[in-house]
């Protein structure tokens, strides 16, 4: 493995990241705020970074799969040190460990905070809190490959290495194309977002914040209440709408703008991604209404607004749902668990999963009943490799391990049992809030330092799918470095 | 890019990460010293003030204390000390107005004290005062007790801004000293970075070229080495290639 190309490719991400943070200094020194020198140093570290390898190293095309997953991984990382550096020069809340959880909850899209006082922080910090969102949410490297000359093979291995393969799978485009696809949707998606959200009586910065972490499957808003400070039913239901469209494969999205609406509602992940949330919408809405709220619109419109927010792995809050029916805790640990589409921002197992997770189940069950027949798993009439199913389950395995040893270590630290699993469940998935005392109005700083660290851990493994981990810690990967 | 520039340019951005840093740093550093010096001249001064005033109104209690006993001659002196004291303590506070809500609690300190000092002028000693509790339970000592509690609002009111003051400090101080620790990190990793990069594009290829160079005249072997790079070493090796080359075909030479 060449660390030098490692270097180089990492140097467009800061390039990316110092981008972001210089137009968060610029927002700040037009506010002229306490962040300016906190953004701006961060953004000259990160240009500085980035410049310079691209001066001193020649450009390489020909990269290798380990080195293309290194890429990946040791740019997520990156991103992460440089997004905590913000924080840690503007100080308050924000100790060493409280930065780099704010960091990696930011890129990884997961929305989980440590701050008690969101909206203590000046402007040009909540922008560069949001962007963080923006930025992880298409996936750092997909960024610099739609923005970047075509890079050939290199752009592909990157691509191959960054996108799951459940992701690839609906895309019949070269790589270059297919994130300029990602990146089209995802920037018209939240386009589209700010400027109904400021129709609907946000001002322009919330507006902007908030579809950042919407379209993104955030949940970091700028204010303590969330989307419950604005207690707008117009606005909830516009949000609810964007957090649904964003959870579905960007793919589909962009052929509903190129061929047909027909695409999307043919495609069975879709079918039951949308199935799901109807059903999780309606018993909770039966569920809330005499207990909750006394009318079905207000149970609708809050039961829908936290399924929904939890089902895409999104974390916004309009209600605290601590009080709700057992019933609907037990739904939202199953979105929280499930989440959305892949190929879209959110996190979680993935619908995907779960649909070859049962089609596996069923095959298994009719080959007791016939030994010998070949049973093939298909998915919209194309046959699935019996590799991808093996995988799809044995992530599921993997993932359900994660949360629940994640769960047993916080429950050691003194995290009551619900903060624990629902915490650890919540930050695997990228959801953001879990039950208890990291319920939708609380936040995450009551957990313990060790436990804090532990949680950025799930966080990362849930964003970059558990495998890819694993693969870039293994020996293996490290040997024959040069 | 030639080397010279390649290295200035290490260097430099090497540099600018700690003069940012530094410069930053020196500012907040700057920033403290001022604040302490306003925490000195606009709080400590006033709470001082303020201590001074409500050890005078003690003595001036006392003092009454000791009239009621009929201990004129040590009252009325021990009296006349305290007030002097209490008036300096006050004027230092109304002289050392800083904040907002400072000036009403001073006038409130003000006409109190003038209610209590009218109570104790007047003669006690030889008088149906002498003697007599009640009037000193419900007049004087309760005017007594209004001007120490105005006294003591003005006393709180500094302690809190002085509390917030430090606060302040305390993070001015942090964003004092972080972009050091941060700059000292990054220059460090900076710096492997850039000797990892020299030692491969500048250290390896001369190696190369040198080894490249006594096969050659050792063996015989052609000089075959490639860099990737387009630099004075690049041009180097041509130029080795050139002369190998050369000497390759005129052996005799």
């Amino acid at each position: 493995m060449r660390l030098h190309v490692i270097f180089r490719y990492d140097g467009l991400i800061l390039l990316l990241n110092g981008a972001f943070l210089t137009i968060s200094a610029c927002i700040s020194m037009f506010g002229s705020d306490s962040a300016l020198f906190p953004l701006a140093y961060a953004a000259i570290i990160s240009l500085l970074f980035g410049i310079f390898p691209l001066i001193f190293i020649p450009a390489t095309y020909d990269i290798s799969n380990k080195e293309g997953l290194v890429i990946v991984i040791s740019s997520w990382l990156l991103s992460c040190l440089i997004g905590m550096l913000p924080y840690i020069l503007w100080g308050g809340d924000f100790t060493v460990t409280n930065a780099w959880f704010e960091s990696v909850s930011g890129y990884t899209t997961t929305g989980s905070t440590i701050l008690q006082n969101v909206e203590a922080l000046p402007r040009g910090l909540l922008f560069w809190r949001a962007s963080t969102h923006w930025i992880g949410g298409m996936g750092i490297i997909v960024f610099v490959l739609a923005v970047l000359p075509n890079m050939g093979m290199a752009g592909m291995m990157l691509y191959r290495s960054e996108v799951s393969h459940h992701t690839m799978d609906k895309f019949r485009f070269k790589t270059k194309r297919a994130a300029q696809i990602l990146i089209s949707v995802y920037f018209g998606l939240t386009l589209l977002e700010t400027i109904i959200l400021a129709f609907s009586g946000m001002s322009v910065f919330d507006a902007i914040t908030h579809s950042f972490a919407t379209i993104a499957t955030g949940g970091f808003s700028t204010k303590n209440a969330s989307i419950a400070y604005y207690n707008s039913a117009v606005i909830d239901w516009v949000i609810i709408v964007f957090m649904v469209i964003s959870g579905i494969h960007f793919g589909l999205l962009y052929a509903v703008f190129t061929k047909s609406i027909r695409r999307i509602l043919q495609s069975s992940v879709v079918k039951y991604y949308l199935l799901a949330l109807l059903i999780g919408v309606i018993v909770t809405t039966i569920s809330n209404y005499g207990t909750q709220y006394s009318s079905w619109l207000t149970s609708l419109r809050f039961s829908a607004f936290q399924v929904i927010s939890v089902g895409t792995s999104t974390g916004f809050a309009t209600a605290d749902t601590n009080p709700w029916p057992s019933l609907t805790h037990i739904l939202i640990i199953f979105f929280t668990l499930q989440c959305a589409c892949a190929g879209s921002t959110s996190g979680g197992i993935k619908t995907d999963r779960i649909i070859l997770f049962w089609k596996t189940v069923v095959k298994k069950v009719r080959q007791f009943l016939h030994p010998k027949a070949i049973i093939p798993v298909s998915i919209d009439k194309s046959n699935i490799d019996p590799n991808v199913l093996e995988l799809s389950v044995l992530y599921i395995s993997i993932y359900l391990m994660v949360v629940f040893i994640t769960t047993i270590l916080l429950t050691a630290m003194g995290v009551d049992s619900t903060t624990a699993f629902t915490g650890s469940a919540a930050t695997m998935g990228n959801v953001g809030p879990g039950l208890g005392l990291v319920g939708t109005v609380h936040n995450f700083s009551q957990i313990p330092a060790a436990g804090k660290w532990l949680l950025t851990l799930n966080m990362f493994l849930g964003r970059l799918e558990i495998f890819s981990v694993i693969i870039f810690l293994s020996p293996e990967t490290w040997q024959k470095l040069r | 890019m030639g080397l010279r520039l390649k290295i200035l340019s290490g260097f430099l951005v090497l540099s600018l990460m700690l003069i940012v840093a530094g410069i930053w740093s020196i500012y907040h550093f700057h920033f403290i010293g001022e604040s302490v010096q306003k925490l000195i001249d606009n709080n400590y001064q006033s709470i001082t003030a303020t201590n001074t005033m409500i050890n005078a109104l003690e003595r001036e209690d006392s003092a009454v204390l000791l009239l009621l006993l009929g201990k004129w001659e040590n009252g009325r002196s021990l009296l006349e000390k305290a007030d002097s004291v209490f008036n300096q303590g006050f004027r230092l506070a109304e002289k050392n107005q800083t904040l907002a809500e400072e000036a009403d609690l001073i006038n409130n300190i003000k006409s109190n004290y003038q209610q209590y000092k009218k109570l104790w002028q007047l003669p006690i000693v030889g008088t149906s005062k002498e003697n007599n509790l009640d009037w000193y339970f419900d007049g004087i000592h309760q005017a007594f007790l209004d001007t120490k509690a105005s006294v003591n609002d003005l006393n709180l009111l500094h302690e809190n801004e002085l509390y917030r003051t430090s606060i302040e400090l305390r993070n001015r101080a942090n964003r004092a000293t972080m972009p050091g620790i941060v700059a000292i990190i990054t220059a460090l990793i900076f710096t492997l970075m850039f000797s990892y990069l020299i030692n491969y594009f500048m250290v390896n290829p001369i190696i190369r070229v040198i080894n490249g160079i006594t096969l050659f005249l050792k063996t015989g072997e052609p000089f075959n080495v490639r860099v990737r790079t387009k630099d004075e070493i690049s041009k180097l090796v041509s130029s080795v290639q050139y002369l190998c080359s050369n000497k390759s075909e005129k052996p005799d030479k």
